[in-house]
């Protein structure tokens, strides 16, 4: 191992060597701890209903644990990226198939998650190669896997949900861990969360003041084309300010790329939003779990991630010369890179 | 073409540490690689370390649901029931434990439910309503998601090693169900670990199998629970027919 992919992985020392870093995590913490004062000045002034005071207190407690779960890895260091991903990957495929009742074929469950530990060697390996192979290769398997409960009756149903499953979780969160591979991750991966994480807010936001005709009404009752639109104007002019500094020195940092990379988040981020409402709507459920307060499941939190995550990562990868980490020590344990 | 069926979790909606102590909770896959593995151990354990010897084999079923009941004396009984059964039945068979001892605090329930994949009552407040969720479970929904019982209706262990009557829970579980209720004896469990032995010691067990009582005829209400309760009694009874010599070895 290069001394170079050492510090990458595991230096902690290096957190606050970009400024976006020390920005956004000074800036997150400031705006948890301004939207604690204010609801709790509030609460105590009577200002708020009972109701919406405990869902207020809820949703910032919950995001007092989140941010720094979040932030935490992306300071410490790659590895602790790559294994949170992988975290994140398997507590979602359980809640997905705690709600599909995928659990009950242990089976094809088991090759899901190895799948996924596949995924994480691959992108701590930094072989791209695997790591493309992957999504196919884990559909095999869960097909041929799923024979073995020689069980005919719901075959398909077992395999495509296993197989939509390792992509959803598996493949496209996997996305978020491979940008771990580049020297410029921390302010990448912070302006991808941020971005995404803001574009909700922006389109519940616009959608409140200027939506009024439905973007998908049996889908998710609330969401407006208003909305939607605001959404992806905000978002874009957020990702332009931010990712100039945290792109700077790349082609990236250019405003039309910046902008073209604005439009793919924000949409990208609500089509996330809009693919596990469906999941949601289909299977007859409100959330996809209990495990956050105030917010449902972990998928509930992250679906505006789902998609975004490879398209952030393949745009960022076509744009740059660098692609994404190809200046980097590729193939650090089986060997065969430079 | 029809919509795709989806069996959501029964336990779903319920925090981690409340689906633990709800029998309401699902065998994920934490909980399957565990308790296959505990399945495991267990098995060479007995054999290794209590020789242990099982008789009328034949007469375990292949499927589900069903629901093993035996006479108690020990912390054995339950491993060395759940030993005998296949690697899929293990999955989905729950013992039945003591709520407040099993299950008193998040962690133990924690244990418990992961490692013995066990299902609580608790004795205290042992209700209609805790009995109809359990007979619902193995009954009613024996087609889509069939499970399994382990259940010693004693209700506790023996101090003395000598059987105790039967409570009319059991009834209550099977009485006009298609659920298998397989009646079998432990002999030598207490002697090998009582109650009051912190550990167990090294000592021959023997496990008789009995042939599967069915009671789809019976009726379900209190004469007919109490009727099973005699028939499901007796023939564990019957099975231990040498009851007197671990009286005398005592």
């Amino acid at each position: 191992m290069t001394s170079e992919t050492i510090t990458r992985l595991f230096g902690a020392g290096e957190a606050f060597e970009h400024p976006v870093t020390v920005w956004v995590t000074v800036v997150i913490f400031g705006i948890l701890l301004f939207a604690s004062l204010v609801v709790g000045i509030l609460g105590k002034a009577g200002r708020l209903s009972d109701a919406s005071h405990l869902e207020l207190r809820q949703r910032i407690r919950s995001w007092w644990l989140l941010a720094p779960i979040l932030i935490g890895p992306i300071l410490l260091g790659g590895v602790w990226v790559m294994l949170g991903v992988l975290l994140l990957s398997v507590f979602c495929y359980r809640e997905f198939a705690r709600v599909t009742g995928m659990f009950r074929s242990p089976l094809v469950s088991l090759t899901v998650v190895l799948g996924m530990i596949a995924i994480a060697f691959s992108i701590a390996d930094h072989w791209y190669g695997f790591f493309s192979a992957l999504p196919a290769l884990g559909v095999i398997v869960i097909a041929a896997v799923a024979i073995a409960a020689d069980k005919p009756q719901g075959y398909i149903q077992r395999v495509a949900l296993g197989g939509f499953a390792f992509l959803l979780f598996g493949v496209c969160f996997g996305h978020v861990g491979y940008l771990a591979n580049d020297a410029n991750f921390r302010p990448m991966l912070l302006l991808l969360l941020v971005s995404v994480e803001l574009n909700d807010v922006f389109a519940y936001l616009s959608g409140k003041a200027l939506g009024r005709r439905k973007l998908a009404p049996n889908t998710s009752p609330n969401k407006t084309i208003g909305g939607a639109l605001g959404a992806m104007l905000l978002t874009t002019g957020l990702v332009m300010l931010l990712g100039r500094p945290a792109f700077a020195g790349t082609e990236m940092s250019s405003w039309g790329a910046l902008a073209g990379l604005g439009l793919i988040l924000s949409v990208a981020g609500q089509l996330g939003d809009l693919v596990l409402s469906s999941i949601k709507r289909d299977i007859g459920v409100k959330d996809m779990g209990v495990t956050l307060p105030g917010h449902g499941g972990l998928l509930d939190r992250f679906d505006s991630l789902l998609l975004a995550a490879p398209a952030f990562f393949h745009y960022v990868g076509y744009v740059n010369a660098n692609g994404i980490g190809l200046d980097q020590a590729t193939r650090i344990f089986t060997g065969g890179g430079g | 073409m029809d919509d795709w069926r989806y069996d959501s979790a029964r336990d779903l909606g319920l925090s981690g540490a409340e689906s633990y102590c709800s029998v309401r909770r699902e065998v994920g896959l934490a909980t399957t690689l565990l308790t296959t593995l505990r399945w495991l151990v267990v098995r060479s354990y007995l054999k290794v370390f209590h020789r242990l010897r099982v008789e009328g084999r034949e007469h375990l079923p292949k499927g589900l649901p069903i629901i093993l009941v035996a006479n108690h004396s020990s912390h054995l009984d339950a491993l060395t029931l759940a030993s005998v059964l296949s690697v899929e039945q293990n999955r989905q068979v729950f013992p039945i434990a003591a709520g407040d001892h099993f299950f008193e605090t998040p962690v133990v329930a924690m244990f418990t439910s992961l490692l013995m994949n066990a299902l609580p009552i608790w004795r205290k407040n042992c209700g209609a309503h805790a009995l109809e969720a359990l007979r619902e479970r193995i009954d009613a929904d024996a087609t889509s998601d069939p499970c399994g019982y382990i259940l010693f209706p004693e209700g506790t262990r023996s101090r003395t090693g000598e059987m105790a009557c039967f409570k009319p829970g059991i009834g209550r579980l099977v009485a006009g169900t298609e659920v298998a209720v397989v009646p079998c004896f432990l002999e030598g469990a207490h002697a090998a670990f009582p109650p009051h032995r912190r550990w167990p010691r090294p000592g021959k067990v023997v496990l008789k199998i009995g042939v599967p009582l069915v009671f789809v005829d019976a009726s379900n209400n209190r004469d007919g629970w109490r009727l099973v309760t005699t028939v499901i009694e007796n023939s564990v009874r019957e099975l231990g027919g040498c009851e007197e010599s671990e009286k005398k070895s005592e």
